[in-house]
């Protein structure tokens, strides 16, 4: 049975920063459509840093109020913007030298066609309706010497302290073929490792020995039995944060498989009250129905996952294995 | 005597001092476009293959360190199963930086320097055809002036570029000779990515603007892979191979991390780096890693380096670009011409950061028998 031999995930990175008194300052001041650079010396450092970029030393907060047109210093042509870009048709990045600074600042130029660009054009900012205190409050620049703005005259600069920027990237994961087989297995069923010829220990979903660093290749395939005895366990109060689907305290079982060989974690055991779970209990994998068996969780990061395909762990009933012979068993 | 020297032969500088540490030994896999194999098993076959060429166990090793990133790996602490590549018995020290491996490797001289161990490992690994570089990249860059730009690394390299071309410091012929030159010596080097492509420079100038002044060709691949790098001290490197590459200068510098902040079209950190690391007199080769044609004239003018130079004879990170490994493979590629190729001196450098905002040189030297 073949399973996809690719896994696809978007990882979202919600990021709120704190911006300082410099930053802060500079953030501020876009609220009014004012742009801030920073005196260092003889120059005017536009964005403004805290510190000197030659000599390290902490700038006074000497603010002076730069621009709003400046002139562009170097500039290239976006053709086909991507999701990340700033504006949705074609466009130049820009290194902008604003009138009064010293040093340049990148940002967005909207000048319609790539031949209507060059290095010495004045360009002037086109002003969010309702700015947040963000770079992308100006929207772009544009061509010319006029600032655009909404009518009427900006209210007083409003403190601006933190900052939200929201990333997500999305990955196209390749299994290696140790995976791919191991998928393909467990889609039919069935648990394979391989067993290292140093060491005599069983991997599942690896490839490798994490013992010995010894490759491991197929010729090594053995089937593993899907039952186990718990060699560890915690109990979770769940606390509630994003993703975070249970409500009750639920327990995490480690489960060495038949044989005392391979250790699968994070695992549920079934149909038992968390309170009575023990180490030294014999269980039995509980797999999905085979329709619903999905290869999403499987990746080359992980080690040897059983998510989506077993379900959790049922108690067999039989009695317990001593527990004290699981106490190295951690993980 | 050592192990390699026959009976009554004498070396010249058989061992320079105990506390010198030099690179016996390099492996790296092929940059390609989508390696099928996990980072770990990439590393497997790269720390196999470095230790395998001196006959070292794993238990010989003292210390290692990796290059790795879990933003471009996709998963968090991604380099803690990239550790099963060492394997957990016997335990040795270990370390991690979210760099190139060529900062593993600063990581690993520097532990050797403390004079208790003998020999590291050094290592980085990346695969970037897992995600998208221009979606990846603003997280590296300051994240309240451009990473909300969506400033991606092509466009990034555009700004320097002209720049570098309207100063007068470099033409778009010259960058397209710079491409073709890296082309013809890719072809002969199996381990870089792009070995076909055209190679003729007006051909290649005639090619249209993927961000202007950049063509596909002043670009380097998206690339996967690997590369380890054997450290030794002293007596044990002479033991181990014929002519080991001692290494006599290793510095790194940074600059401010705006890039408008800078001269984008002068690199004062390699030019630093380099001359706290020995300078470049004599250097036979250099293998620079610069990732855009531009990026290649802004250091070699920075560095100063005559025009008999060898530049990235290896074909450079234009045809081969395994971020968090690109770096390594310069200094290991910079290695191998005198392990495998009798050169006397050699640099290899290695950059991180936007446009060139921090840089690492490494000196190496073989001795003459």
């Amino acid at each position: 049975m073949t399973v996809s031999t690719q896994t696809v995930s978007t990882i979202q990175f919600p990021y709120k920063r704190t911006l300082g008194p410099v930053m802060g300052r500079f953030f501020s001041e876009l609220t009014a459509r004012r742009i801030v650079g920073i005196r260092s010396g003889e120059r005017v450092i536009v964005p403004p840093m805290e510190y000197d970029p030659e000599t390290g030393n902490e700038l006074a907060r000497d603010f002076v109020e730069v621009g709003p047109a400046g002139t562009v210093r170097s500039w290239t042509w976006v053709a086909e913007p991507i999701e990340s870009h700033p504006l949705e048709r074609p466009f130049a990045f820009v290194l902008i030298r604003l009138d009064g600074a010293d040093t340049d600042m990148v940002h967005v130029l909207d000048a319609g066609a790539e031949d209507a660009v060059y290095t010495g054009m004045r360009v002037a900012p086109r002003w969010r309706d309702e700015p947040v205190g963000r770079i992308d409050d100006i929207v772009c620049f544009v061509p010319g010497e006029r600032a655009e703005a909404p009518e009427g005259e900006p209210g007083e600069a409003r403190e601006v302290t933190t900052m939200e920027y929201f990333s997500t990237i999305t990955y196209t994961d390749v299994l290696s073929p140790t995976l791919v087989r191991y998928a393909s297995n467990l889609r039919a069923g069935k648990l394979t490792g391989q067993r290292c010829p140093r060491c005599n220990r069983v991997f599942l979903g690896r490839g490798y020995c994490s013992v010995d660093a010894i490759r491991l290749g197929p010729e090594l395939d053995e089937d593993l039995p899907d039952r186990g005895v718990v060699s560890n366990y915690t109990i979770v109060t769940p606390t509630p944060y994003p993703g975070q689907k249970e409500t009750e305290p639920f327990a995490r079982a480690s489960v060495v498989l038949e044989g005392d060989e391979m250790v699968i974690a994070q695992q549920q055991i079934l149909d038992l009250p968390v309170s009575e779970i023990r180490v030294g209990m014999r269980v039995r994998a509980e797999w999905m129905p085979e329709a619903e068996r999905d290869a999403a969780e499987i990746t080359s990061k992980g080690w040897g996952t059983v998510a989506g395909f077993i379900k959790g762990w049922r108690p067999t009933g039989e009695p317990d294995e001593p527990a004290e012979q699981y106490m190295n068993r951690v993980f | 005597m050592t192990t390699r020297q026959k009976a009554g032969e004498t070396r010249e500088t058989a061992v320079r001092q105990d506390s010198d540490i030099a690179i016996v030994a390099t492996a790296q896999l092929p940059a390609v476009r989508r390696q099928e194999l996990t980072e770990t098993e990439m590393l497997l076959m790269v720390v196999d293959e470095a230790l395998g060429k001196v006959d070292l166990e794993r238990s010989d090793i003292g210390f290692s360190c990796q290059g790795s990133c879990d933003y471009i790996s996709g998963g968090t602490f991604s380099f803690v199963p990239n550790l099963d590549a060492m394997g957990a018995w016997p335990p040795i020290h270990e370390s991690h930086v979210e760099m190139d491996g060529a900062w593993a490797m600063y990581e690993a001289w520097v532990r050797l320097r403390h004079g208790d161990i003998d020999i590291a490992v050094a290592m980085g690994s990346g695969k970037s055809s897992t995600g998208d570089p221009a979606a990846i990249y603003p997280l590296e860059l300051d994240p309240y002036y451009l990473a909300p730009l969506g400033l991606d690394p092509v466009s990034l390299a555009a700004l320097q570029a002209r720049q570098l071309i309207e100063s007068g410091k470099s033409t778009e012929r010259e960058l397209a000779e710079i491409a073709a030159r890296s082309r013809r010596d890719a072809a002969g080097n199996p381990n870089q990515q792009v070995r076909a492509a055209e190679q003729d420079v007006d051909k290649l100038l005639a090619e249209g603007y993927l961000r202007n002044p950049l063509r596909k060709s002043d670009l380097p691949p998206i690339s996967d892979g690997a590369c380890a790098v054997v450290l030794v001290r002293g007596p044990r490197a002479a033991e181990l191979t014929e002519r080991p590459a001692w290494i006599t200068g290793i510095d790194h510098r940074s600059e401010v991390h705006n890039p408008a902040l800078r001269d984008l079209t002068d690199s004062a950190s390699t030019r630093l780096a380099a001359a706290r690391a020995g300078g470049v007199a004599g250097v036979e080769v250099a293998e620079l890693m610069a990732p855009f044609t531009a990026q290649e004239v802004i250091l070699r003018q920075s560095l100063g380096l005559a025009d008999g130079v060898l530049i990235n004879p290896s074909g450079g990170a234009l045809t081969g670009n395994p971020l968090m490994a690109t770096g390594l493979v310069r200094i290991a590629d910079a290695a191998e011409a005198i392990l495998a190729d009798g050169r006397s001196r050699t640099l290899g450098h290695a950059t991180s950061g936007p446009a060139l905002q921090q840089n690492l040189v490494c000196v190496l030297e073989g001795d003459n028998r």
